[in-house]
């Protein structure tokens, strides 16, 4: 039995957000113009790492650049690495300008995050709110959740009911088209969108994660759309600065923004009376955006107040119980759980060697499936150490193994050599290269790998050519 | 992802010593007004950090000391107006410090006589906050996100030490510990204070004694904006030298040789034949051969054992013996 290891990085250790890799992408003149306005730099220093954020802030009261060696003379030696790497992400997103000799903030973000910490400033920047209206009262929070949960479980479970046949709600074309271009779900043959198996590994992601997932998404599609990007980013920022259960004006934002305001109602991320009303609700899931807060308040359905997200309980014979009525998260459970019974809070299952061949063959892999269960452990589960069992946590990591028995190698096999030497002489060649994958001197034929074929047809023509030549 | 930490900070607010701090002939004068603004922007920082990050704010006042943020009132005020130019969070957070701050002051009077400032009692509320958040009660399903850690506690400090609240800080500084809070001190004016000097170092936290306070916000942010877990990576300046002097029982006096009781560990300043905690009586000829030990000078430079009330045996030597006062922080100027 092959020894398993254990993978489970510590909770702790940072990862940088999604959006990061997308924003050193992006050319200097756009993030300067992004950070022209205070909300972005709020939102964009809110998702680097605690000692970026240091960094920048050591740095921002300053009106003179400071040499590299004061500042890195703060950071204790075993820090030296993370510290480098932080200043190499900051001049990546244009953050530091020149940061080989004086390390110096960029003037407009200096300005910006200054303007974003002391108030002032005419940028509007934190959303205009709507004048109170007594006809009209903004909604509740709660009404704002509620509405917010039905549109993304909407999307989920459209995505994951797509294979079975039954068809729920549809979410709107935007979506769909979305959904298509991001590749979780794709056209089989015909009309009918299916799901891909990327679309059922961002299933088990966290409801955080697939936000992020889409809106990065969105940002590709921006600049076919022939939208601004930099408009686009900026009110992404400006609604997760903005508070949750108060209307705001849509005066002030551009046409872009207006446009992107359509979208965004389909997503679940602001609300709006009706698609042409002057005023509009950010919901949790855009305020959001740059915390780790959850972004939607109850995913196992109204009335449990305050309950969290985990109602999984998993017990060493295999045996699951989740607590949920909620036909979302029973549709995802059952991506790689045998269903056995279920009752109006319950659903009992079990983890069976089928029900995870299933899930691996739809491109989920263990630990997609293990990390799952870990995020959705019921509080009970948490009183345990290790959380899951160990023993279910090896087999599905086993399981998964089994699948990676056979390995598939395209190449080209060699045969019908014309005689012992003819077939040895070749085989010694292709040996020097290093491209033999197996060998039959009795059967004189061998099987050599892709990127070697051009060279041994070379080889085996020109042994021709000289052979006819010489005879 | 990691968690949002939580600060609470403990404004002295002593009139007096405030108007002596803003006086121009000063090397640095610093008026109430701008310290209040250098705070108000560091919090705000500490704010802006991250979304999950939380404060509280006291205010420590001659003969009180008051909770400033958050209030009863701060969830939702119609008279803070909203400004499209201020991320509201931190208007909310600021008018409602300033405005507290300014109602308290009014509320305080003319009186000459000033009562010494309510320090421990703003230290004693600040720990019993972080307690009461800590210990969510086990199994509710949200104790993981509003549970706080990494919990620190920073003073700001203009008064000098007052010596008869030398066991109450003592009493705080050992809950601290225990509660695994650490505490950051500001001396912003005045002389260093040997007490709180102790409490940062017990605490692991840092003292830092505010020489060019026209660089307040500076200091605020480099020493203490990072989080104690940022601390392991970034150097922040701690003292060298602790002043470990204790304060006697009976008079309430700071002693460079003190006699402890070896049964309650009370100190005393001289030889006494009760002790007036515990009752313990001591033999005459102990008495004697302590008074006939005393220096008749007393030496100013080698401090003697003293103890702590209270302490658990185990953390005793940690306070026993103390050089006396060599102010020698080390800190960087950048600015």
């Amino acid at each position: 039995m092959p020894s398993i290891v254990e993978e489970t990085p510590p909770p702790d250790e940072y990862s940088p957000h999604a959006l990061l890799p997308f924003l050193h992408s992006q050319p200097q003149n756009a993030l300067t113009r992004l950070y022209h306005r205070p909300s972005s730099c709020l939102s964009i220093f809110r998702l680097l790492a605690p000692i970026e954020r240091q960094t920048i802030m050591n740095l921002l009261w300053l009106e003179s650049s400071i040499l590299l060696t004061t500042m890195s003379s703060w950071v204790v030696r075993d820090g030296k690495k993370i510290f480098d790497d932080a200043v190499a992400t900051l001049s990546r997103l244009h953050i530091l300008s020149n940061p080989s000799a004086k390390l110096g903030l960029n003037s407009t973000f200096k300005a910006s995050l200054r303007h974003a910490l002391t108030g002032g400033g005419t940028s509007g920047s934190f959303g205009v709110p709507a004048e109170i209206d007594d006809k009209r009262p903004s909604p509740t929070v709660q009404a704002l959740d509620a509405y917010a949960l039905e549109r993304w479980e909407t999307i989920l479970h459209y995505m994951v009911s797509s294979g079975t046949g039954q068809l729920p709600a549809k979410p709107s074309q935007g979506v769909l088209y979305l959904l298509q271009r991001s590749g979780l779900m794709a056209t089989n043959h015909g009309s009918q969108l299916q799901i891909t198996s990327s679309g059922f590994q961002f299933l088990l992601h966290t409801p955080h994660a697939q936000l992020w997932e889409l809106l990065l998404q969105y940002l590709q599609m921006v600049e076919e759309r022939q939208m601004d990007l930099v408009e686009v980013l900026s009110f992404l920022f400006m609604l997760s600065t903005m508070e949750l259960g108060r209307d705001y004006s849509t005066e002030g934002l551009s046409e872009t923004q207006k446009a992107m305001l359509e979208d965004l109602r389909d997503y679940g991320l602001i609300w709006q009376r009706k698609a042409s009303s002057r005023r509009f609700c950010p919901t949790r899931l855009a305020t959001t955006l740059t915390s780790s807060l959850p972004p939607l308040p109850t995913a196992t359905g109204a009335g449990t107040d305050g309950q969290a997200q985990g109602f999984i309980v998993l017990e060493t014979n295999y045996r699951l119980y989740a607590y949920t009525d909620n036909p979302l998260q029973t549709a995802v459970l059952n991506l790689f759980v045998t269903m056995k019974s279920r009752f109006p809070n319950l659903v009992v299952g079990s983890i069976t060697r089928e029900s995870v061949r299933k899930a691996l063959a739809n491109g989920i892999t263990a630990d997609q499936i293990i990390s799952y269960l870990t995020t959705y452990a019921h509080p009970q589960m948490r009183k345990n150490k290790p959380l899951l069992p160990v023993t279910v946590q090896d087999q599905i990591r086993l399981w998964e193994l089994e699948r990676n028995r056979v390995k598939t190698q395209e190449g080209y096999l060699y045969t019908a050599f014309a005689s012992q030497a003819d077939y040895e002489y070749v085989l010694n060649y292709a040996k020097q290269l290093d491209v033999v994958l197996w060998e039959n001197p009795a059967r004189r034929c061998f099987f050599g790998s892709l990127e070697g074929h051009s060279n041994i047809r070379g080889f085996i023509e020109r042994r021709t050519a000289a052979g006819n030549g010489g005879s | 992802m990691e968690r949002g930490s939580h600060l609470s900070l403990i404004i002295d607010l002593s009139p007096s010593q405030w108007h002596l701090s803003a006086d121009p002939s000063n090397p640095y004068p610093l008026s109430f007004k701008t310290f209040l603004s250098h705070v108000l922007t560091f919090v705000n920082s500490h704010i802006a950090s991250k979304h999950e990050n939380t404060l509280a704010v006291f205010g420590a006042f001659p003969g009180k000391s008051v909770m400033l943020y958050p209030s009863s009132e701060t969830t939702d005020d119609p008279t803070i107006s909203s400004d499209p130019n201020t991320y509201r969070p931190f208007k909310l957070l600021d008018s409602v410090i300033a405005r507290n701050i300014g109602r308290e002051l009014e509320l305080l009077g003319d009186s000459d006589d000033e009562a010494p400032v309510a320090l421990v009692g703003a230290l004693t509320k600040a720990l019993c906050y972080i307690n009461r958040h800590a210990h969510v009660p086990t199994g509710s399903a949200t104790e993981d996100a509003t549970a706080f850690t990494d919990p620190r506690i920073l003073i700001l400090s203009v008064s000098p030490d007052l010596s008869t609240a030398y066991i109450p800080v003592m009493n705080a500084i050992f809950s601290a510990q225990k509660l695994k809070v650490n505490i950051d001190v500001c001396k912003v004016y005045g002389p260093d204070t040997i007490f709180l000097q102790q409490a940062a170092h017990l605490t692991g936290g840092s003292y830092i004694y505010l020489e060019r306070r026209d660089a307040f916000l500076q200091y605020l942010i480099m020493s203490f904006l990072p989080t104690p877990s940022m601390r392991k990576v970034l150097a922040v300046p701690k003292q060298d030298k602790v002043d470990f002097r204790a304060a006697c029982f009976c008079h309430k006096n700071i002693v460079d040789i003190g006699f402890v009781c070896s049964v309650c560990l009370s100190i005393f300043c001289s030889p006494v034949p009760v002790c007036s905690t515990c009752r313990t009586k001591f033999p005459i000829k102990t008495l004697q051969r302590l008074n006939a030990s005393r220096p008749v000078v007393p030496a100013a430079h080698n401090g003697s054992a003293n103890g702590t009330p209270r302490a658990p045996a185990g953390r005793a030597e940690q306070l026993v013996i103390g050089q006396s006062a060599l102010r020698d922080e080390e800190i960087d100027h950048l600015s």
